[in-house]
């Protein structure tokens, strides 16, 4: 990053993560509200197995020290957050910090996997279309690309699964086991391969990598640079590639997590979507809470590093 | 409570409470031998087992629902325990008396029963200080545990030696003795020794008494227990058990058929069929003690009536829905009670299917066939609404549930079928009492006691009786029930109540399913308790030359 950028980024950063934190703010009472609104007590779990009857929930209420109103409910919730303890599962009664942060290792191995996984595949495709236009293999790769990003990817995950049983006699669903397996660091490339093709994300990234670097490459200033003779694609690298990618990188991440946690349910991996999955079931509201934040959180991220991308690479943009 | 309402099919299946007892207790007392076991089985060898779920907790207080139950069931004893037979066999108790009038019960326990020690400890002994300790600790205010609304009938556990504990009942009642299988913790065990939260490092990381203690849980909530060396019934055979939780049912058939697994607790009857036809492994069934049902809202007037309730049980057919979304694997029912307890009347039979009937019953309430083939009252249709839980795995019920509609449409009768998420569902049938009819299914004990699901003073907020159901008759028996203090005369009475709710049907009766366990045949001795399951599991062994 040249100097000239440090100011305009810094600048930038200062305010957006104080929009971060109001957003994150934001997304805690909204959760919130639509829990409290949203019809079931997550103390039933707690008393599933005998009669839920009201008094005996309003003593087991006053037992645990649980305030009767939501705004006290959410105060109580929020000062603990903010000396950054997130509660206990209701359902484990496991702190919701360190569980989130070991499951959140799986997903982010799982989502910046498959991340890659799809550049790796996306990137050349783009590039040579951009590079060469139409031709039979790159148009070829395109169509492929693109069904498969068609193709829901649970039932893919499910060919996945059935092909390897049934065609290679291997079993690929890790689950965290302490037994021994063979082949394991395949396995465990197994659910990152299917979210990377099947997310959806490979076809609208090979498109608007394809567009925006084709684009690019018909700009004035690349033709002159052509003509000097410079090295074309360091000219187009910065806007024709760098921007368009971390653009569609952020743009996708929401989508991305949305795909973890049916790969997730499929392939038995033990990361924050299954967990998000169970804590909804039993309105395990801590667990929600942290994992809503934490998304929010990670889909911020992926914005911001978008936009310190972009400012750096057009300070001036800064200042609009 | 005795009942449960269970619909999320195996995760949400609740636990159940007491134990079936059948026969006198015999006072046997059971040598003390150290381990290993010297029956000339051969130890050693992994079980892996498939659960549908993770467990939350695996201490025997808070935990609630059946795969906590399942691990408790290995780790853990309780005073007494049931054999093979159903019958109340000595556990942590070697022997026991009872007073005259059945208030007092003395009990005389081991004294070479040690605790899974903890890491770097030596292990302590278990004394009647733990059964005191563990009685006070469930009967906490501050204690969230299923456990305490059974136990109420207890008025005091005081320790009289360092192995004697006297029982002191509030008043004498029936079975009292099975009651007593409850697990006992360690006085070291929790680190709160007031109450018990699921916070509590003792509520996943338990030590107990039983023939397997637990080593580790993995990240994912796979549980490993391993024998216990000291067991007082001798070592377990196999060396270990461990718990995969899994998230798909049909993957985890994959698992068994891919030898990832050696047993399903609980086979999804769609598999049935894949794992019947693959000599590798044997399928056990095991009774449940539970059925489903249709209920009615009987504040509704048109539901008020008995011969519309009789009507729409003629005009389906329950035979055929259970053989063909089921694969037959079940049995129709008549009654209120389990199929397969004693309190079951076998002379009642299922009302016939009769679809001609169902009308001649329903022109007999007053109805005449409306211009769109829906009877009709007064100007009224015959339109009901229908409430029914989403499931984890509900195709099945699903099925059930279109067959039920296109039945009664047959009949006249109009459907208005809606699906609902577990816990709106429990508020609309069990508090708003918005409904007309409901689809569940309940899982008993085995004490018969169904005064919570029709009596009439268990009508209200969150209680049982959501249907609103009120007969003074059966208000009577249910009382007459609980108070006897003798079997013969409590069977007699259930077998009425049973005729009277199968002619009155408050409920559509339907059936309870055959539970199946699916593993390995390298398992050898199997044997399966209805829904603790575990209860006889450190007799099973494998043979030495498949262990591998």
């Amino acid at each position: 990053m040249k100097l000239a950028a440090i100011r305009p980024v810094s600048l930038m950063l200062a305010r957006e993560l104080g929009i971060t934190a109001l957003l994150l703010f934001g997304v805690s009472v909204v959760v919130f509200a639509i829990l409290y609104l949203a019809p079931g007590d997550p103390l039933n779990v707690l008393l599933e197995g005998q009669s839920p009857r009201s008094e005996l929930a309003l003593g087991m209420r006053e037992a645990l020290g649980i305030p009767r109103t939501w705004y006290g409910q959410y105060a109580a919730w929020f000062g603990k957050m903010l000396q950054g303890n997130f509660g206990n599962s209701i359902r484990t009664g496991l702190p919701v910090l360190p569980e989130l942060a070991r499951v959140g290792v799986y997903t982010l191995t799982l989502t910046l996997g498959s991340l890659a996984l799809t550049l790796l595949i996306a990137v050349p495709i783009a590039v040579h279309a951009a590079a060469h236009g139409d031709t039979a293999g790159n148009t070829a790769a395109t169509i492929v690309a693109y069904v498969l990003s068609a193709v829901p990817v649970f039932w893919f995950g499910y060919i996945v699964v059935y092909v390897f049983i049934h065609t290679f006699s291997m079993f690929p669903l890790i689950s965290g086991t302490a037994a021994k397996q063979e082949h394991a660091w395949l396995y465990f490339l197994v659910p990152i391969f299917v979210l990377g093709v099947a997310s959806g994300t490979l076809s609208e990234m090979i498109r608007h990598l394809r567009e925006e670097l084709s684009r690019v490459l018909a700009e004035d200033y690349i033709r002159t640079a052509r003509a000097k003779g410079a090295a074309v694609w360091r000219h187009a690298f910065k806007e024709g590639f760098l921007i368009p990618v971390t653009e569609i990188m952020s743009a996708k991440i929401p989508f991305l997590l949305g795909g973890a946690v049916i790969v997730e349910q499929v392939f038995n991996w033990p990361g924050m979507g299954r967990m998000a999955w169970q804590a909804a079931q039993d309105r395990d509201f801590p667990v929600i809470m942290g994992i809503a934040l934490v998304a929010a959180a990670f889909v911020r991220l992926g914005n911001l590093l978008q936009r310190v991308v972009f400012t750096a690479v057009n300070p001036r943009a800064s200042r609009e | 409570m005795k009942h449960n309402y269970q619909s999320r099919s195996e995760e949400r299946m609740k636990r159940i409470l007491t134990i079936a007892l059948l026969g006198a207790a015999t006072a046997l007392c059971i040598p003390a031998h150290a381990a290993p076991k010297g029956d000339g089985r051969p130890d050693g060898g992994v079980l892996n087992y498939s659960e549908y779920g993770r467990p939350a907790t695996l201490d025997p207080i808070t935990s609630n629902e059946t795969i906590s139950l399942r691990i408790t069931e290995l780790v853990f004893n309780g005073l007494v325990g049931i054999d093979e037979k159903q019958e109340i066999v000595p556990e942590l108790a070697e022997r026991w008396e009872a007073s005259k009038d059945g208030r007092v019960y003395t009990f005389f326990l081991r004294k070479d029963v040690k605790w899974h020690p903890r890491e770097g400890d030596a292990p302590q002994p278990f004394t009647a200080d733990d059964v005191v300790f563990t009685y006070n600790i469930m009967m906490h205010p501050k204690t969230i545990t299923p456990l305490k609304v059974r136990y109420e009938f207890i008025e005091k556990v005081e320790k009289t030696g360092d192995y004697t504990v006297v029982i002191t009942l509030k008043r004498p009642i029936l079975n009292a003795l099975a009651k007593f299988s409850f697990k006992i913790i360690p006085r070291h065990g929790p680190a709160n020794p007031q109450y018990l939260t699921r916070e509590d490092r003792f509520a996943r990381s338990p030590i107990g008494t039983g023939p397997y203690m637990l080593q580790t849980v993995t990240g994912d909530g796979e549980v490993v227990l391993v024998a216990n060396p000291d067991y007082f019934k001798g070592r377990a055979h196999i060396d270990k058990f461990v718990a995969r939780p899994f998230a798909d049912q049909n993957i985890m058939a994959q698992a068994l058929m891919f030898n990832a697994i050696d047993m399903i607790v609980l086979v999804n009857p769609r598999n049935l069929p894949e794992v019947q036809g693959d000599k590798r492994f044997v399928l056990q069934p095991y009774n449940a003690l539970s059925y489903s049902f249709f209920g009615y809202n009987v504040r509704n007037p048109l539901l008020a009536d008995r011969r519309v309730r009789q009507a729409i049980t003629a005009a389906v057919n329950r035979q055929e829905m259970l053989d063909s979304f089921f694969n037959g694997q079940g049995t129709v029912i008549s009654g209120p009670f389990a199929p397969g307890s004693w309190a079951y009347n076998l002379d009642v039979k299922p009302l016939p299917f009769g679809p001609e009937r169902a009308r001649a019953l329903l022109i007999e309430a007053g109805f005449k066939p409306g211009g769109d083939g829906i009877m009709e009252k007064d100007g009224k249709k015959l339109a009901l609404s229908l409430k029914v839980p989403i499931e984890k795995e509900s195709e099945a019920v699903k099925r059930v549930v279109l067959a039920f509609q296109n039945y009664l449409k047959g009949a006249g009768i109009a459907i208005a079928v809606e699906f609902k998420e577990w816990q709106a569902w429990k508020e609309d049938v069990f508090l708003e009492h918005n409904f007309d009819i409901m689809f569940a299914s309940w899982v008993f004990d085995d004490s018969a006691d169904i005064s919570s699901l029709f009596h009439s003073a268990e009508i209200g907020d969150w209680k049982n009786n959501f249907g609103g159901y009120s007969n003074p008759e059966v208000d009577g028996l249910i009382v007459e029930s609980k108070l006897t203090l003798d079997h013969e005369k409590r069977r007699t009475i259930n077998r009425k109540l049973h005729a009277i709710l199968a002619e009155e049907q408050p409920y559509t009766f339907l059936w309870t399913l055959t539970n199946y366990s699916a593993y390995h045949r390298k398992l050898r001795r199997v044997q399966i308790h209805p829904y603790k399951f575990f209860s006889f599991a450190d007799e099973w062994f494998i043979p030495a030359s498949e262990q591998k």
